[in-house]
């Protein structure tokens, strides 16, 4: 009986060590290794975007969490080396010691969201010390500079302390270049890095794109000393720079890396926050009736008069209204408006007029309003007429807060053919080829992208993926651009570095 | 002595491996033979099955127990390679039950259980901890019953059940830099239960029983936003310094026990029991803020969990054989089936299917009896694929259960 007993335990026992309770694979066994690549000396290349630049500037806690340092982080796992950082000497940065000619500070401190007025919104903070420099603390495997463009990469005297006064050099490079006539890309190859990854050409329309289009299409002009700081950069000029960096890294043995394309401007909240048309009926309120009598009715009859009545439709009470905005490509109506006007408002008023409304029309949603008019969006223009002096409303909203849909068409043109460029020079040069571009648009759409039950979108704020400049992201962000390296190293040179956890880094500080 | 149980029994918090949050530890004899229903000697069958309560040979019964549960989750992340393990407490279910012959064919009981609980603590600031850091479930059923002979070898028992829980839910709000609390401790819920006891031959025990669902209403919870006092306008609590209240619903779900014991000899003793446990109550989690708009329904304060539970199937084998007249050995193993697919897992009551043996040794002491069981589980370790949350990874349990039983049947 006892031998029954005991073998039907026996019996449940083998049934029992049958099914698997430990894990097949358990991760603390694996092994994470950096197949074909060598990951002992990595070096990043790029702009802003690489060195952790957030909340509109370079701070010590954002380089913290600089997306080459999570690379990096996770290269040591399989061999990687020591990963410096030329770091900012505190955790506000700016520079108080650089100014333009009016004296007004070229370098603030981070924004921070402060409470005014019952509502949370950014302010810069004062910038915390002067521009100092680092040099001898490297050389460092971090080389995004902040601003720097395609071309600056190979632009000798871009590191000169004298050139500074000159707009000709870039004070985040001044603070690490190893002489005044290097270039980032010398003190790169110096170092003959094992392994390199280069994310460059977004600031070469992004300064376009920022200032709402004020610069020039250098389409066709392959010269970028004659550039101004928000043209965009012809295409050739982009691939010829990269081209050159590349070149110059394989001259040192340096041919293992990746490489990301840009994403398009539209994916970021710099952009996309502000919309078109903000101008409810609820908004305008009895306004609404005074601004069509007084102001958008005479405007539309002058201007239909001159062939241009579509710039101007009569404010609807049962829609949201656009924004009035300034669109220099617009043939400039100033002279015809006032004469037209004279008649009923006298010479002078008239001018003003004329003046204000020459190029004015009202906003579509192919423009794209831009983060900054959110402060001045129904505000009043304190050197325009008492009537008609309302931001958006009355008063157009300059060229700068605007991106129009003809300008915003060149800033998509320029970056399709930067990223044709990268994604042939990816292939030709045989390197990992990074997405970033695919992951942003993905970011904007209405799901977003999801970690460990947290969901990640572009959306200003509240979406966690961008800083408070509406440009840069923030850890969080950057984590999610991380682990699309990750992915396209591991793919390309069969690696397997781990992932990382977004969600362990930080998003955006709450007072 | 009421008071003192209730108490007990509130503290009460377990790790539930198998079959979602329900604890299947109400009789730590029942335990050393798989959890087994079919047995009709002390006060314990009072949860298993009202009915049982007519055939138990004395006419005073009472029994008390109490469990030790130590469990540990581990859940690994197969693309950031981490691994992260539980910190739980050892969970202490407890139980007691009292049965009384008033006349040869009606006997009245009452049982005193936590059939449902839960206590999984994650490390602070883990992977999933925007799901769950802490996670506290308890409950406690009071069960007044009632039991009729129909024949000799046939009883009809019924009981009413009234429920009081608890819910402590800490899990992290990222976006907003913070953390949210759900916290209720007068939730209540209702239910019934009912079955049939047959012995017809001195070999045979048989046990039909069905208890119903109980669905606990937390009416007036608290949810305590932990983040920046900035952001209170911006969650409708600029009024209430953070703090909101909640509704929500926890199904504690019904379950169907068939149960049968044969004495293969006099000293020896076979049983077997079969369970289904309707998850499928368990279709999702509402939570009804009064004011915070963190829902995602067209009422922004309403939050709908999808939970996906489907009904669950128990197989139990056990057996007893009298080494002597005062000491009994026991053994079982059963399968208990997890509730959920791997796409439905969610960390905050972590499940498996989960292969259990039993062992146990009951010792008589003339009137007095004194039960040890323990129990070893092997959890089958599973995948994580919870696209609703972009939760993947791999999960494994280890779990071990110990008991003390005392009964007394006296006259």
């Amino acid at each position: 009986m006892k031998k029954i007993f005991l073998s039907s335990i026996a019996a449940s026992l083998l049934f029992a060590v049958s099914c698997q309770t430990d894990f097949d694979n358990s991760t603390e066994d694996v092994v994470v290794t950096s197949g074909e690549a060598d990951f002992s000396k990595y070096v990043a290349l790029g702009n802003s975007l690489t060195s952790g630049y957030r909340d509109g500037t370079l701070y010590s806690s954002g380089q913290n969490e600089s997306y080459p340092l999570m690379l990096a982080t996770q290269m040591k796992l399989a061999g990687g080396g020591e990963f410096k950082q030329p770091m900012m000497p505190n955790d506000v940065g700016g520079f108080n010691d650089l100014k333009d000619a009016n004296g007004n500070i070229l370098y603030p401190g981070k924004l921070t969201l402060q409470v005014s007025n019952g509502a949370l919104g950014p302010v810069y903070s004062a910038p915390a010390a002067a521009l100092d420099n680092v040099t001898s603390g490297g050389p460092y495997q971090n080389m995004g500079v902040p601003g720097a463009k395609s071309f600056h990469l190979v632009t000798p005297g871009y590191g000169s302390a004298t050139n500074l006064s000159l707009g000709r050099a870039n004070p985040y490079f001044v603070r690490f270049a190893t002489s005044a006539s290097t270039t980032v890309l010398a003190d790169a190859m110096a170092q003959k890095p094992t392994f390199f990854s280069l994310w460059i050409g977004a600031n070469d329309v992004l300064s376009y794109a920022t200032s709402g289009g004020s610069g020039v299409d250098q389409k066709g002009n392959t010269n970028p000393a004659t550039y101004g700081s928000n043209d965009i950069s012809d295409p050739n000029v982009v691939a010829a720079s990269i081209k050159g960096v590349l070149d110059g890294l394989k001259s040192v043995g340096t041919t293992k890396g990746a490489i990301s394309n840009i994403p398009y401007v539209s994916s970021v909240p710099y952009f996309t926050t502000v919309p078109y048309n903000p101008l409810t009926p609820a908004a305008l309120g009895a306004n609404l009736t005074a601004l069509n009598s007084g102001l958008y009715g005479p405007l539309k009859q002058a201007l239909t008069a001159f062939g241009a009545g579509t710039r101007i439709n009569l404010l609807s009470s049962t829609s949201a209204n656009p924004l009035l905005i300034k669109d220099t490509s617009l043939t400039n109506l100033s002279a015809q408006l006032t004469a037209a006007l004279t008649p009923s408002l006298g010479a002078a008023t008239a001018a003003a007029f004329g003046q204000i409304y020459g190029q004015a029309r009202q906003a579509t949603s192919e423009d794209f309003i831009l983060l900054p008019a959110n402060t001045i969006i129904a505000k009043t223009n304190p050197n325009a007429p008492a009537s008609i002096n309302v931001y958006g409303v009355s008063f157009p909203l300059d060229n700068q807060y605007v991106l129009t849909k003809t300008e915003s068409a060149l800033v998509t043109a320029a970056t399709d053919a930067y990223n044709t460029s990268i994604t042939s020079l990816a292939s030709a040069y045989g390197l990992a080829l990074v997405d970033s571009k695919s992951k942003m648009i993905e970011l904007n759409s209405a799901s977003g992208i999801q970690w460990d039950g947290v969901k990640y979108t572009a959306k200003f704020v509240t979406g966690g993926a961008f800083s408070l400049d509406g440009v840069h992201p923030t850890g969080r962000g950057y984590a999610i651009i991380a682990n699309e390296f990750l992915k396209a190293i591991n793919m390309k040179y069969k690696s397997n570095l781990p992932m990382i956890s977004p969600n362990s880094y930080s998003g955006v500080k709450f007072p | 002595m009421k008071r003192i149980l209730m108490t007990a029994a509130l503290a009460a918090g377990v790790m539930a491996y198998a079959g979602g949050f329900r604890v299947s530890l109400q009789g730590v004899k029942q335990l050393a033979m798989a959890h087994t229903s079919a047995h009709a000697e002390d006060a314990s069958v009072a949860f298993f099955n009202p009915a049982g309560i007519s055939f138990i040979p004395n006419k005073v019964s009472v029994v008390a127990g109490g469990f030790g549960v130590s469990n540990q989750i581990t859940f690994q992340n197969t693309s950031t390679l981490k691994q992260t393990e539980t910190d739980n407490p050892l969970g202490t279910p407890l139980y007691f039950a009292a049965a009384y012959k008033i006349v040869d064919k009606l006997s009245v009981g009452l049982s005193i259980t936590t059939p449902f609980g839960s206590t999984i603590e994650w490390p602070s600031g883990w992977e999933g901890a925007e799901m769950v850091e802490k996670l506290e479930l308890k409950s406690f059923f009071f069960q007044p019953m009632v039991s009729v002979k129909l024949a000799p070898w046939a009883s009809f028992g019924a009981s009413y059940i009234y429920a009081r829980g608890k819910v402590d839910w800490t899990k992290r709000v990222t976006q907003l830099g913070g953390s949210l609390n759900l916290l209720d401790d007068e939730a209540t819920g209702h239910g019934f239960g009912f079955g049939f006891y047959f012995q017809p031959d001195s070999k045979w025990d048989v046990s039909v029983a069905y208890r119903s669902p109980v669905d606990m209403k937390a009416e007036n919870g608290k949810a305590t936003f932990n983040v920046s006092s900035a952001l209170y306008p911006n969650i409708g609590l600029a009024a209430t310094g953070g703090v909101d209240t909640f509704k929500a619903t926890l199904p504690l779900v019904d379950e169907i026990t068939l149960g049968a014991t044969y004495k293969v000899t006099p000293k020896w003793l076979v049983s077997a029991d079969f369970n289904y446990h309707g998850w499928e109550r368990y279709n999702k989690l509402t939570l009804d803020f009064a004011n915070a708009p963190v829902g995602n329904q067209a009422d922004p304060t309403i939050l709908v969990a999808p939970k996906n539970f489907k009904n669950a199937k128990t197989f139990r084998v056990g057996t007893q054989y009298m080494v002597t007249d005062m000491i009994a050995a026991r053994a079982g193993w059963y399968y208990d089936e997890s509730p959920y697919s791997d796409e439905n897992f969610i960390p905050e009551t972590p499940s498996f299917d989960n292969y259990v043996i039993t062992a146990g040794v009951g010792l008589k002491f003339n009137k007095l009896g004194v039960d040890i069981s323990g129990a070893y589980a092997m959890p089958e370790s599973r995948k994580v694929n919870n696209a609703y949350n972009s939760f993947y990874g791999q999960a494994k349990a280890k779990v071990f259960y110990f008991g003390l039983g005392l009964s007394y049947n006296a006259f």
